[in-house]
Formats: structure tokens, sequence, C-alpha cells
């Protein structure tokens, strides 16, 4: 049997799988997202990966049952903007670890600086949560973001792909308090000319950083003798290769349009994040260039006192309804695992059920170029695997058991161990 | 009724005149404190007077068939800032002689945005830069009305306290331009302020006892707002809500409300409330609390979502808050994670919502459920409310239509084009010129 | 009352000293003449003898001791009164920074009782300097007039209504005290008060304090024997010696909250700003108060973000803003206007003329920036309009008051006659040879 062959070549390859990791969940509803629901079919992991789909399996004896009568199984869901294990206490500046000092920092990798031990992946990862994105954000190009499991000993044993994205902050022009991925401070320009001067100045840094790499790029490729290796300049060869795409986070539609015109300029192959304002043709341009965007959370307010209250609420069905690959994110750490709600949120005002839960899951896979591995239960993939007695987007769901490349996840955290002790207090 | 104007120059506000009776058919009924009824209410005056499967329509009623649509009751939010031209008198350790009811702001965008999530209630709250803060004031979220028209005429006054980490900031470090510390610096320094607030509210309370007693020939004690704020607590006639996290500091406070014989109304964020639901159960306090927020500070890092369960479980009558004008859009979904953390039944995470949150206002007979004689306070839903695919479709107070979406969507055009009609009609020449706007290019 | 007596005493004192030495008799003849108290009287004449006005009418002749000026195309107003400036006042300056001095900034005030941000008993007239260039800018644009305040702090302290012109700060006083002026702006975070609800606190104590101090001291003047005396408080005493209170408020939330507040002190009132009178005028009328407008119009920022999306009441409120005069006189509310930082007399021109387009009645406008204020601060009977008696200020232009090409010829203040200098260029000519 073909199966068989398979099975042998995983057990080969894949040294940390080991018996657990292999067993049917029989009579479950399947979201495979991928495709449609299957009602009443069995799903067979061996060795961490899905091995086969269907109502009735052949397995082999003894094969470990979990029986999901009743229950709904989906892939694990994936966070696309995250400060999970960065930031532990927000207000405690010795316990976070986002935003490095100076403008430039290609260098710098996110996925070093997560602590495997931190109390919110579990946290994160008990709602049905199995990857994210560790994403650095100080200065102008911030760092690499590094998607990652939510289980390991280490990071190492977390990193799905440590150099996922390049994170670039683009420069805004903003006078006004609240621009979200603004860098507003004390320094606040006074007018709008101060601002543009100010905005024209650093858009010029960005550019001779640019240009001073695509410099380097030749100079390395001649191999002349006074080469020498800059690290910074260096951490950008695979983004001018288009071998890394570059997140660029723009909330406002000014900042959206200016970085849609500067990764034209630079040819860079970019994804849009924490955008919150769009035009019909920023849209368009947007679907015409097939750039994809990471929607920062759906449950937000208006940016100006006039927009209509649904504003943020209807994004995600605008972006869908023009075709625009798009994924939800939260760029949290304590707020991950509400992240099957910001895409439910978006249901009520125009989005599918089903393009809801494409967004933080198949279609992140796709943005982040790892879907033959996550992001959908189909055969061949990473059994990250998620068993619900419901609706994942329901906040009423209760998830029943998960794994992550086929391994049981334990789903008790600091909440629920907090909650078992204080509620066995003698009365 | 005290006066209240119409402050709405467009045509938001009060979308309906009152009908005298309006009837609510069809509606799958979710009462809070009666179970779920598939059927009518009926409105008369701004109250329900009735509430049956069945209604007999009067004459002249106005009729709202909500076939396909659950009906709440409005949602009250027992902690929000919104509404308010200021938050925090920072300054000074006790604070009562300041109040929100002097700076409700009745052109705050937020209240309609509350409105448009369901919220007819809401407890505009001081800040917590002190440990005894200002005073608090319920609002109705009457979008288009003045201040006055937005204050729950008749409901208890309050005040806010503040234990732990924010009141005692400003001793620990001279933070905003600040050239000096201010005591106090530690959570027994917290206790010793609040004691000492209530001795001087105590010997004020008598003072003034003996002056009228015997008023003649004698001049009136100065007044004093700051002290007489807490006299009110003294006397029962201020609801006490107490900003606090962790358990140690939870406990103190009510030992010494205890020992200067005044009682906590609700502990106001209360994230160790679990630790301790039996104190404050015993004390007969309340709790008001978040959701699933944590890990945001210090004392927030022993947050747990099963919180209000535990306490709910233990005797403590629990609402959920927002303390933010946009997770008050969306409480009823707050609700639904009490029934995903600790399984409260639906009924129940309902009411923290709605009901008991108005029992710690004590306002709990006028609004809260679904029942003859309360306010006409209703919240429609085009699916069940503690649904993530729900929203609203229309909102009532005292009978009156203030929220409806279909306007809501055919009034934007209209606010949109009477926007550009003053814009350009307020340009000036020089705004024109060399402006980049979006998607042009930048060369 | 007491108070008021005491400010028509000292009216009368200063007039009598304005007097000085004989001035000449001035007739101005053949004029429109807009009195303000009454009907516009065409080809009429006005008298003016010892600074005061002596007769006016169509029938009045000239007296053979008059300085005769013809004026069959010239339209003479009662003297411009701005209702609410600093003209003649030294600008704020912060105390002196000396040695030590930046080390030791005042601690932080602990509550209404340390009395911060308050010089109640800080009186305008004490204050005014007669050669302050202000002075003859306000003449310059007309005003012959003006209720001036100190404005810096909470309780910044007691207006005064001077004549624009003088040797003397004492010679320029016409009334005083016209009323405390406060404003509502907080400390800062961390000094009481640091909020807007902190200062409506302290407003409210201060007040409360002064009704408590004054029945105190009442007590002890009566029985001083066998108590302890009041300690003297200056802040107290300011209040109280303030026959009203001015408190800011633009939009109708505030002329609301101002108003229910100023019902708790039980004083006369006079709301400031007032450009969003027109949602309220009814309730204002309702209340009494008296309100007085900004000439200065809500104007789009200098700079603009051009994307930023201004909130659709700010643009509502620029839009009618010029409507609220007219509105309030259809209320029937007592209103003047006030300069509020307009200084070009072309710009205060432009300013009144909105007031009129948006449909105010041109003499309410000109009543609005004479007789109104004198109404207001209770002086009406001494100055405001032409009438016999009156202080003689007028105010004489080559057209009617706001047309756009109408210049100032002259006024007359306290009956000596002054001539502007010529009008600055208009400000859009100004920025752009910037």
């Amino acid at each position: 049997m073909k199966r068989h062959l398979v099975t042998f070549l995983a057990f080969c390859l894949a040294i940390t799988a080991g018996p657990q990791d292999t067993f049917l969940i029989r009579d479950v509803t399947l979201h495979p997202v991928s495709g449609p629901d299957i009602p009443l079919t069995s799903v067979f992991v061996e060795d961490g990966i899905v091995a086969d789909v269907g109502p009735k399996l052949a397995v082999p004896k003894g094969t470990k049952v979990v029986d999901g009568k009743g229950l709904h199984l989906y892939p694990g869901m994936i966070d696309s903007a995250t400060t999970l294990g960065m930031a532990e206490i927000g207000a405690v500046r010795e316990t976070t670890d986002v935003a490095e000092l100076g403008d430039f920092n290609p260098q710098l990798r996110a996925l070093v600086a997560v602590n495997p031990s931190s109390e919110h992946l579990p946290v994160a990862r008990a709602n049905g949560i199995t990857s994210a994105i560790a994403l650095p954000s100080g200065g102008i190009i911030a760092g690499q973001a590094g998607l990652m499991h939510l289980d390991g000993w280490t990071w190492e044993d977390m990193d799905i792909k440590r150099s996922a994205a390049m994170h670039l902050r683009f420069p805004t022009i903003s006078l006004q308090a609240d621009e979200s991925m603004g860098r507003r401070g004390a320094d606040t320009p006074a007018s709008f000319s101060e601002g543009k001067r100010r905005y024209d100045e650093t858009l010029q840094k960005l550019r001779i950083f640019f240009e001073d790499a695509r410099r380097y790029q030749k100079a390395k490729a001649a191999g002349g003798a006074g080469f020498t290796v800059d690290r910074k300049l260096e951490a950008m060869l695979p983004v001018l290769e288009g071998k890394q795409p570059v997140m660029v986070t723009a909330g406002r539609k000014r900042a959206i349009a200016d970085a849609l015109d500067f990764a034209k300029r630079e040819n860079l192959k970019i994804i849009l994040a924490g955008c919150r304002e769009f035009t019909p043709e920023l849209l368009k341009e947007i679907k015409a260039r097939g750039v994809p965007v990471i929607l920062p959370e759906t449950l937000a307010l208006p940016l100006d006192e006039d927009d209509p209250y649904d504003a943020l609420f209807t994004i995600p069905s605008q972006l869908h309804r023009e075709g625009i690959l798009f994924a939800f994110a939260t760029f949290d750490s304590s707020a991950v695992r509400n992240l099957p709600y910001q895409a439910a949120a978006a249901v009520p005002f125009g989005l599918e059920r089903e393009d809801a839960l494409k967004a933080v899951t198949l279609n992140a896979a796709k943005i982040w170029g790892v879907e033959d591995r996550v992001g959908s239960v189909d055969k061949g993939k990473w059994a990250d695997l998620v068993l619900a007695d419901g609706d994942l987007l329901e906040t009423k769901t209760q998830i029943k058991q998960m794994w992550m490349r086929g391994r049981s996840v334990d789903l008790s955290t600091r909440h629920t161990k907090l909650a078992d002790k204080y509620a066995s207090r003698p009365d | 009724m005290r006066r209240s104007l119409c402050l709405m120059l467009g045509a938001v506000a009060a979308l309906s005149a009152p009908a005298a009776d309006l009837v609510i058919q069809n509606a799958k009924i979710l009462t809070v404190t009666k179970g779920r009824l598939d059927g009518a209410i009926h409105i008369r005056d701004g109250r329900i007077v009735e509430v049956a499967p069945k209604i007999l329509v009067p004459a002249g009623a106005e009729v709202l068939d909500a076939a396909g649509m659950y009906v709440m009751p409005g949602i009250v939010d027992c902690h929000s800032h919104i509404a308010s031209e200021s938050i925090n008198e920072g300054s000074v350790s006790v604070s009562s002689m300041v109040g929100i009811e002097d700076v409700v702001d009745p052109d705050d965008i937020s209240i309609y945005r509350a409105l448009a999530g369901g919220v007819t209630t809401a407890n505009i709250l001081h800040g917590s830069a002190n440990a005894i803060g200002g005073k608090c004031q319920v609002l109705k979220m009457r979008w288009g009305k003045d201040a006055a028209g937005l204050k729950f005429a008749g409901a208890k006054p309050g005040i806010k306290f503040a234990l732990g980490e924010n009141p005692k900031r400003r001793g620990q470090q001279a933070a905003f331009g600040a050239t000096t510390l201010r005591y106090p610096a530690t959570r027994m320094g917290v206790e010793d302020v609040i004691r000492e607030a209530f001795l001087d509210a105590k010997r004020y309370q008598a003072e003034w006892k003996s002056y009228r007693a015997r008023p003649a020939g004698r001049v009136a004690p100065r007044r004093d707002l700051k002290l007489e704020a807490l006299v009110d607590v003294l006397e029962g006639q201020r609801l006490v809500h107490a900003h606090c996290y962790r358990a140690d500091e939870i406990l103190m406070l009510i030992r010494l409300a205890d020992e200067q014989g005044f009682k906590i109304k609700t502990f106001q964020h209360v994230l160790e409330g679990y630790k301790v639901a039996k104190e404050i159960a015993a004390h007969g306090g309340g709790a008001s609390t978040f959701s699933d927020w944590w890990a945001y500070k210090v004392e927030a890092y022993d947050a747990t979502p099963y919180n209000a369960a535990i306490m709910h479980k233990r005797g403590v009558l629990v609402s959920l808050n927002s303390d933010s004008g946009e997770l008050m859009r969306h409480l009823n979904n707050e609700a639904a994670k009490a029934v995903k953390y600790g399984r409260v039944s639906e009924d129940d995470a309902l009411a923290m919502v709605t009901i008991n949150a108005a029992r710690q206002m004590e306002i709990d007979a006028r609004i809260g459920s679904i029942e003859p004689g309360k306010d006409a306070d209703l919240a429609l839903f085009d699916g069940h409310p503690l649904s993530n695919y729900a929203k609203v479709q229309k909102v009532f107070i005292d009978g009156q239509l203030y929220f409806d979406r279909q306007k809501d969507l055919a009034q934007r055009a209209e606010r949109s084009t009477r926007r550009k009609v003053l814009l350009e009609k307020q340009k000036k020449p020089q705004d024109d010129p060399g402006r980049r706007g979006p998607g042009r290019r930048a060369e | 009352m007491r108070i008021s007596m005491i400010a028509a005493t000292l009216a009368a004192a200063a007039l009598c000293s304005a007097a000085g030495p004989a001035l000449p008799v001035i007739a101005i003849r053949n004029a429109t003449v807009h009195t303000a108290s009454g009907p516009v009287l065409e080809k009429s004449t006005v008298v003016v003898r010892n600074g005061l006005i002596e007769a006016v009418g169509p029938s009045v002749t000239a007296p053979a001791d008059a300085w005769v000026l013809e004026a069959p195309s010239l339209h003479v107003y009662p003297g411009l009164t701005d209702a609410m400036s600093s003209w003649g006042l030294p600008a704020a300056t912060p105390p002196a920074a000396g040695p030590g001095a930046a080390t030791a900034p005042p601690p932080p005030a602990r509550g209404p009782e340390d009395r911060p941000s308050n010089s109640s008993w800080v009186r305008a007239q004490d204050l005014v300097n007669p050669s302050d260039r202000t002075v003859t800018a306000a003449r310059n644009a007309g005003f012959t007039t003006a209720a001036v305040f100190p404005t810096a702090g909470i309780f910044a302290g007691q207006g005064a209504l001077v004549n624009l012109a003088g040797e003397k700060a004492g010679q320029m006083t016409v009334a005083t005290p016209l009323g405390q002026y406060l404003s509502l702006s907080p400390r800062g975070f961390t000094s009481f008060p640091g909020s807007l609800m902190g200062v409506v606190a302290y407003v409210r104590q201060v007040y409360l304090d002064a009704d408590a101090y004054r029945a105190e001291k009442a007590a002890y003047a009566a029985n001083p024997r066998g108590a302890r005396r009041p300690a003297y408080d200056r802040a107290l005493e300011g209040v109280l010696e303030s026959p009203r209170l001015l408190l800011p408020a633009v939009w109708a939330k505030e002329l609301v909250r101002m108003t229910e507040l100023a019902a708790e002190f039980k004083r006369p009132t006079i709301l400031y700003g007032a450009h969003d009178a027109a949602r309220v005028a009814p309730y204002l009328a309702k209340s009494g108060a008296a309100v007085l407008v900004s000439l200065k119009w809500p104007e789009r920022a200098r700079d603009p973000d051009p994307e930023a999306d201004e909130a659709l009441r700010i643009l509502e409120l620029r839009e009618n803003a010029p409507a609220a005069p007219a509105a309030l006189a259809k209320a029937g509310v007592k209103f003047a206007f006030y300069a509020g930082g307009v200084e070009r007399p072309a710009d205060l021109r432009a300013a009144v003329k909105k007031a009129i387009d948006a449909g105010l009645d041109r003499e309410a406008a000109v009543r609005a920036l004479t007789l109104s204020a004198a109404e207001i601060y209770g002086v009406a009977d001494h100055t405001g309009s032409i009438e016999p008696g009156k202080i003689a200020n007028l105010t004489i232009t080559d057209g009617a008051l706001f047309q756009t090409s109408t210049k100032i010829k002259f006024v007359l203040i306290d009956g000596v006659k002054y001539e502007p200098a010529p009008e600055a260029p208009a400000r859009q000519q100004q920025e752009e040879k910037r």
C-alpha cells in the first residue's frame, strides 16, 4: 500500500515524531478550509502529518482513535502579526523586547527574542491559534518577522520560517493624536508643511538606505578586493532579490498610497499591514498589483469622528469583494486568543463565514508562503488541528483538543491553573 | 424630568416621535430575568406595560414587526469614560470635590457608537489617579439631547475610588511634569489616605450635625465639597465604585469600609476578585470586571477570564464592563466569554451586561430586564446577541427609537455631501496648491 | 447695592477729573446720527460740550462758541465699545526668573483652599497703561471704549470700563469693577485643579467659601468680642467685590453648562465666546444671562492637513457662528460684541458684516457694539448711546459702519477728537508680502 510507504518515509525523516503522533479522529465534522465542509468524516494523522481523510478509513491495528462525534475539526489558526513571546507585561519595559533603537535594523530577527516560556503562548494556543508571526516594531526598518509555532522547548523548535518578512514601518505625516500606526510623540509637527518636510526627509533616508543596499549588492557580486561585509545591508539582500517580502505597516490612506508608490519605485514584493482606511482607487491598485493585506483588529473605532460607526467592521468585506488576499492579525500578545472573534466581527458586515475563517487559516498561510504545510486540513500537510464543540469563530465554542504536527497540545494555561486553584478554595 | 434640549442639527436624534403606544411583534424576547419568550412587547409612554406571547394591538398604536429579531434589554455598562470632557482630576489623592456631572459632553460621538452597539445606559466614572477620585454620573445614551437630557434622572450618585498601582504612581515617580512626589507611594499609604479622608468626613459630619441641631445665633460651618461627597458615602447616599486589582487591596478596602461604616457597591476591574470572592460576597459588594483583559501591567498578571464565573458561583453580583469606547460597542460578545470561560448560563451571562450592572448602580427597578413597569430600553439584534455574527438593528430608549441601522445607512450620503459643501466653502486659497493626495504619485 | 454705588461714585470721580481744563465745544452738523437708543436721525447735529453730549437732533443748531464740523456725508455712531478686551493692559508676563527662581517653582496646589490660579483682587484699572500701543490701535479701529479685564489664571481679576484716551489711567476709567473674569484652564495634571471638572469644582467651592466668608465676617463685625477673627482672604475679597462674573462658553453645551453653574452662585452672569449660541438662544433668553459674542469667528487652521477629516460639527460651527448674533437678537438675549483679538479695522468691519449677512439687523449690530455693552455692565445711564447728558464718546465714519469701503474719520473720546492713523493694509495683502 502506498500509504505504508509514505509512513515509512515519514518515520525516517521526522525523527521527532513518535507513535503518539499517529491517530484517527473519527466521525467528525471537518472544516478543511481548502474545500467545503465535510460532515461525519474521519481524519487519519500519521507521524504528525494528515495522511488521509474520508468517511471509512482503514488504519493500522492499534491506532489510537479520537471520537469526534458532534465535534468540529479545523486547521489551527494563524495570527499574522503578534508580539507573542516578545512582550510579557505591557507596562513593564524589562519584559518587552519589541522595539529596538535606531531607524534601520534589517539584521534583527524577532524569533531570537521569543521567550518560549511566555505565559501568553499557552493562552493564545488554548483558543485554537497554532502559529503566529512574531513582529519587531521599532524605527523604520524594524527587523525580520518570523513565523512560529506556538509550542516548543526553544524558539528553534517553534521556528516555521524565521525570516518570513522584513518589517518596514512606513513613515507618515501625522498631525493627529490618534494615528494608530504613526510615530506621534511630543514632537508632533505644528503644521502640515512642517510634517511634510519631516516626512520627506525620512523618506529620503529610506530611499538612500535602499540605494546603499543595491550598491552593496553590486559590490558583493563584483567581488572586488575592497568589499567588506556590512551586516545591515547584507540583511537587505533577500529583500532586493525578491526572496523575502517586505511587510509594510501603513495605517491610513495616504500612508498606504505612499507605501505602494515606494514599493513600485523600489520594485519590492510587499505585504501591506495594519491598514485601516481604503479608497476605491487604493483597493483597485492593491488588487491589480496582487499585494496581500494583513488587517489589524476589526473591532476598532472609526478613525474620524464622522466616519460610519462600522467603518472598520466593513473593511474585510470590501477587500474580499475586490478579490484581495487578506489575513487578520491582532498586533498584540495578550489578545491573540481573540483572533477568531476579530474575523467573526466582519461577518455581520458582509464577509462570508468561510472567508472569515480562511483569513485566519489558509489565506494567512498563503501570504506567508507556507500553505504547503499549514492553513488547511489536507493530505500531506502538518496535523495542526483544532477539535471544537462548535463554530471556531464563535466565542461560546469550547476547544476540546488540539494537535500541533500531530502532537497533542496541553490546553491548560496560567488562567486555567489560577482558576482551578482558587475555585478549590474552601468556602 | 429636568429641562432638556435637543442640540442636534441633523435629524439623528430621537428618530421617532414617541408614539403613546408601541407594540413590538414577533420577537424572540430575551427578558434576562424571566428567560426567553417569543411574542410581543407593549410599550406605553416610554415604559414596558406588557410582555406576552400575543398582545392585542391597541387602536392607534405603532407596530414594529421584529420577525427574526432578538430583543434584549438595552446593554448597561458599569464602567465607562465616554461623554465626559475630563476624566481624571489627577492632582490630589482625594478629589471627591469634582464630578463628571459637571463636564458631561453631549457632542461625544462615542455616545452614538455605544448606542449602535446596543448600550442604553452607562456609568461614567472618574479616572483612577487617586485613592478617592471624583463623582460618577449615570447616563442614558439619548444621543442628540443635551447634558441634562443624557443624565439618568433619579439614579443614585456614585464616586470612584482607586487602589493599587495607579493611585500610588505619583508617589513613586514625579510623572506628568511634576516636581514633587505625592503621597501615597504604597498600598499601605492608599489605605491610610482613605482612612484619613473618612475620619475628616466624620468630623465634618459631626460639625454640621451639631449646627443643624442648634443653628440659632451661629454661623453655618463652611461647606466643603470634598467632604460632603464622603459624608454622602457614610450616609449610604452615594455608591462607591472602587478600582482595584489585587486580592490584598480588595480585602483591605473591605475591612476599611467595615471599620468606617460604609459599603463598597462595586469593585471595578477586580481581576483578582476570584481569589477573595468569599469576602466580596460577604461584604455584599458587586464586581464589575473585564471579560478577559490581562497582562497589561503587573497587577493584571494574575488575571483569569474565569474570574467572572468564579465570583458569580460564589454569590458575588458580577457585571462585565468595557472601560473603553470600543469594547463598549460589543459587550454582548463580552458576555459570551462568561459562557466560554466557566460555563455561566446564557441568561446569567446576559445579566452580566444588563440587570447586574443596573443593580450595581441601583437602577434595576427602572432598567436591565424586559419586564412590565420598566423603561422601554431595548436592543434589537438580527441574531442571538451572544453570537459574534449578530449585529444591532434598532435601539430604543424610553420607548423612543435612538438607533436604526437602516436610517443610519440612509443618512450617510447626506452627511457626506454636507461635509463636502462646507469644506469647499471654508477652504482658503492657500490650502490648494501643491498638496499630495492619496494615490498621487510622488513625482 | 453697595458695590454698584461705589462703582457709580468712582465713575463720577473719574469724569470730574477727566473734565480737567475747558474743552472745545464741538458741533457735528448735517450728519446721519445713529443714536443706538432711538431711531437713526438724518441731517442732524450733535453738540458736545465739556466732554458730554449736550444736544442731538435735526433741529438742533450749533452754538455760537462751537467748533463746527460740517458732515453732510458722515455717519455718527456712539463710541464703539469692545465689550471684553485687554486693550491697554500689559501682556501677561511670567514672573521674572531670577537666580534661584528657576529652582523653586510654586508648589502644586493641594485643593481649592490653596486658591490656585487666583488673582481675583486684581483690578484692571490699576493695570491700564495709557501709552500702551494697543490703546492707539483700538482707537484706530474706531473703538472709544473698552471693558478691559485681566485674563491670567482661573480667577483672573476684575474688569473696568475705560475710555481709550487719556494721560492717566485714572482719567480713562469710566466704571469699575465690572465683574470677575474667569477662565477654565486647568493648571496641568499635577497641580489642583488639573482638569476641567476640577476647575468647575474649584470655582464652585470658591463661591461657597465667599458666601461663608461674608457671613463669618458679618457675624464677627456684629460681635467681635470672644470670637476668633476670620482670616483675611484676598481671593474671596476679590470675588465679593465683583458685581458679576464672566464665564467662557463657546459651544452650546458650554453655554448650557456655564448657565447652570452660574445659577448656583446667584450672581449676574455674562457668558463670553458664544459662537454656538444659535442652538440654545431661547434657552439663554429664559435664563436671563447676558452674552458677549466674539468677533473672531472660527476659521480653518492656517496650514491644515489636507486629508485630516475635520468633524462636521466643527465645520457647522464655522458655518453657523456668524448667525449666532441674529439668533440671540431674535430670542431677546442681551448681547454685545467683543473684538476677541481682531485688531485691524477692516477685519473688524468684515466680521460684523458677516453677522449682518447672517441675518442680524444693522442697528442691532450697532447696538451690539455700543449701547448693549453699557447695558450689560449697568452703565447705560451715562454712556453707550447718543443722548444728551451722556459721555461724549462718538465714532464718525465716512459711510455706513459695516460697509467694506467705509473708513473711520475720527473719534471723540470724552469730547476730545482723535484722528486715526491710516488703516493698515488688510491681512491678506500682508501675508502675500511675507
